[in-house]
């Protein structure tokens, strides 16, 4: 039971929901940017949240099935077939043995993400399955998968049937988002100029991004004191900035610690939002308060729980 | 200096950075390890994860679970208790390390700008106890401190690309050693065939924060006898007890 690899994309990833309790080791919880688009792919397909499965990045694989399963793709848009005709995304549909899944080029959205029933059953490192590439953990052999490779499956498939996600609640990955902010560990480091430049923007995403940080260009946010600071713990969506001003966003590979001034993050529930950005396009970050983060986040939990028909 | 009440600093919507000090030294860093341990023990419903550093832990929570008003209040009754004899002991891991050579490629160098001969510099460095703060930034690499101040030295100007894993290097007061090969801006004294992060072991990671670090000097010879055991995955650092 198994996936073969017939093209591999250019940074197809095996993924679960990450590793948890290793940050204190240095080493990242990994797991998919877009954890919302994941996490429905499972449910298509009947399968526990966590169970791991494909991040696909810009341009998705082309797989053969050894054996009959329900498979769903979702996250950014881009098209895919079954044996060469067009299946619909953001819903289950069943591959027979022998099937050949592609999903083609990215026409919004970066981040692609394949969900099988029964779900990828590499071996699990540290207690996840998902791929850290920096770190060679996880996933195929600590890196992405290539043509040729054979990717287990797992034994269990659930009881999967035709499911979609309501048509309202698929995200478009287009415009200029607002992205929901709060201030700290380190504003205090930063002038009421700087601070102001933040949530005025918009702050345009570089081509250097990828899945330990997302780069941003635009207005320059001013410090008082320097960049320096005694190196602490950075977390899910810390923006730093460094001595040129601009904005870094961290994401899921991050370094665990470092020694820059950090004027805020982006809350959890908006990373999936920014790590489906394409170069180019441009986001404001919109300052909120912990409660208000905390609110928005049991509104998004709900809406997830709610989105499939 | 150590703060009179704690700064709990918003960290994103699901962690908080606790801050106890403005400083790096082992009276602080004691205490934030302290803290850590006493969240392990009494294993607060909602937190879930910590991270210590040099002077601050950071605390992941899931607000579903534990609200951020209940959080910060548990947070700063325990800082209160949070002192370093609440820790159990430290273990002391012996690193054997290869210096100079083209292993240490800067020992020469560096110890000609302390003004030492490269032989009393090794004598320096592998004769102190080396405290590990935390583990971070890369997957095991150990920030230290413990050298005499005799081997204080400024970080390099330009920093290199590539600096090799198992790299024993120092800026500063501190000393680290190279988890996977990074840029670096230390001073590279010698190289361990010991993995600080083997991603193919079942425990990956050899150093945690808390521990202490002794260096003992080597010779290739050795170098290459440890690094082939480590290869066959046979060989076992030498951990004792401290205290």
């Amino acid at each position: 039971m198994s996936l073969r690899v017939l093209e591999a994309g250019p940074l197809t990833t095996v993924q679960d929901l990450g590793r948890a309790g290793q940050l204190r080791v240095g080493i990242p919880p990994s797991g998919p940017i877009d954890r919302d688009a994941f996490v429905l792919g499972n449910r298509l397909v009947d399968n526990p949240d966590g169970a791991a499965g494909l991040e696909c990045t810009l341009m998705g694989p082309g797989l053969e099935f050894s054996d009959a399963r329900w498979v769903a793709v979702t996250g950014a848009e881009a098209p895919v077939t079954l044996d060469g005709a067009e299946m619909p995304r953001w819903a289950s549909f069943p591959v027979r043995a022998g099937g050949i899944l592609k999903i083609g080029a990215a026409r919004a959205g970066v981040r692609v993400y394949l969900a099988v029933s029964g779900g990828l059953a590499t071996p699990a490192a540290l207690g996840s399955r998902a791929t850290y590439l920096r770190g060679g953990l996880g996933g195929m052999n600590g890196r992405a998968i290539r043509k040729g490779d054979v990717l287990p499956l797992g034994t269990r498939p659930g009881q999967a049937r035709e499911r979609r996600v309501r048509a309202e609640r698929i995200p478009g990955h287009g415009g200029e988002p607002d992205i929901a902010t709060i201030l700290g560990p380190q504003a205090d480091r930063f002038s009421a100029a700087g601070i102001a430049a933040l949530f005025e923007g918009p702050y345009e995403m570089l081509p250097q991004s990828d899945r330990m940080g997302a780069r941003f260009k635009g207005p320059r946010i001013e410090h008082t004191r320097g960049h320096d600071i005694i190196s602490d713990g950075i977390a899910l969506g810390a923006i730093q900035v460094i001595g040129d001003g601009q904005p870094i966003v961290l994401l899921v590979d991050r370094q665990t610690a470092g020694g820059y001034t950090k004027i805020g993050a982006v809350c959890s529930y908006e990373i999936g939002r920014v790590g489906q950005m394409k170069p180019g396009q441009k986001l404001r970050f919109k300052q909120v308060s912990v409660s208000e983060a905390h609110a928005g986040l049991t509104a998004r939990r709900a809406a997830l729980d709610s989105a499939i028909a | 200096m150590i703060y009179p009440e704690p700064r709990l600093l918003p960290c994103g919507d699901l962690a908080v950075s606790v801050e106890l000090a403005d400083e790096i030294n082992r009276e602080v860093n004691a205490r934030v390890l302290a803290l850590e341990y006493l969240i392990q023990q009494k294993g607060i419903a909602g937190v879930t994860e910590t991270l210590p550093t040099y002077r601050s832990l950071l605390v992941y929570y899931d607000p579903a679970v534990i609200g951020a008003d209940e959080l910060h209040a548990t947070l700063r009754a325990l800082v209160a208790e949070a002192r370093p004899e609440v820790l159990p002991p430290a273990r002391i891991v012996e690193v054997p390390c290869a210096y100079g050579g083209e292993l240490g490629f800067e020992l020469e160098t560096a110890a000609g700008k302390l003004g030492l001969a490269p032989e009393e510099m090794v004598r320096l460095h592998a004769g102190a106890d080396y405290h590990v703060y935390f583990v971070g930034f890369t997957p095991g690499l150990p920030y230290m401190t413990g050298m005499p101040e005799r081997l204080n030295i400024p970080r390099l100007v330009n920093p290199r690309t590539k600096t090799p894993a198992g790299s024993v290097a120092i800026g500063g007061v501190q000393c680290c050693i190279y988890s996977v090969e990074s840029p670096g801006g230390f001073w590279v004294l010698g190289r361990t065939p010991v993995r600080l992060y083997d991603p193919a072991a079942a425990d990956p990671i050899l150093l945690r924060a808390g521990d202490q670090v002794r260096f003992r000097s080597i010779e290739r010879a050795e170098y290459d006898a440890i690094a082939a055991e480590v290869a066959a995955g046979r060989f076992r650092p030498r951990v004792t007890e401290a205290r």
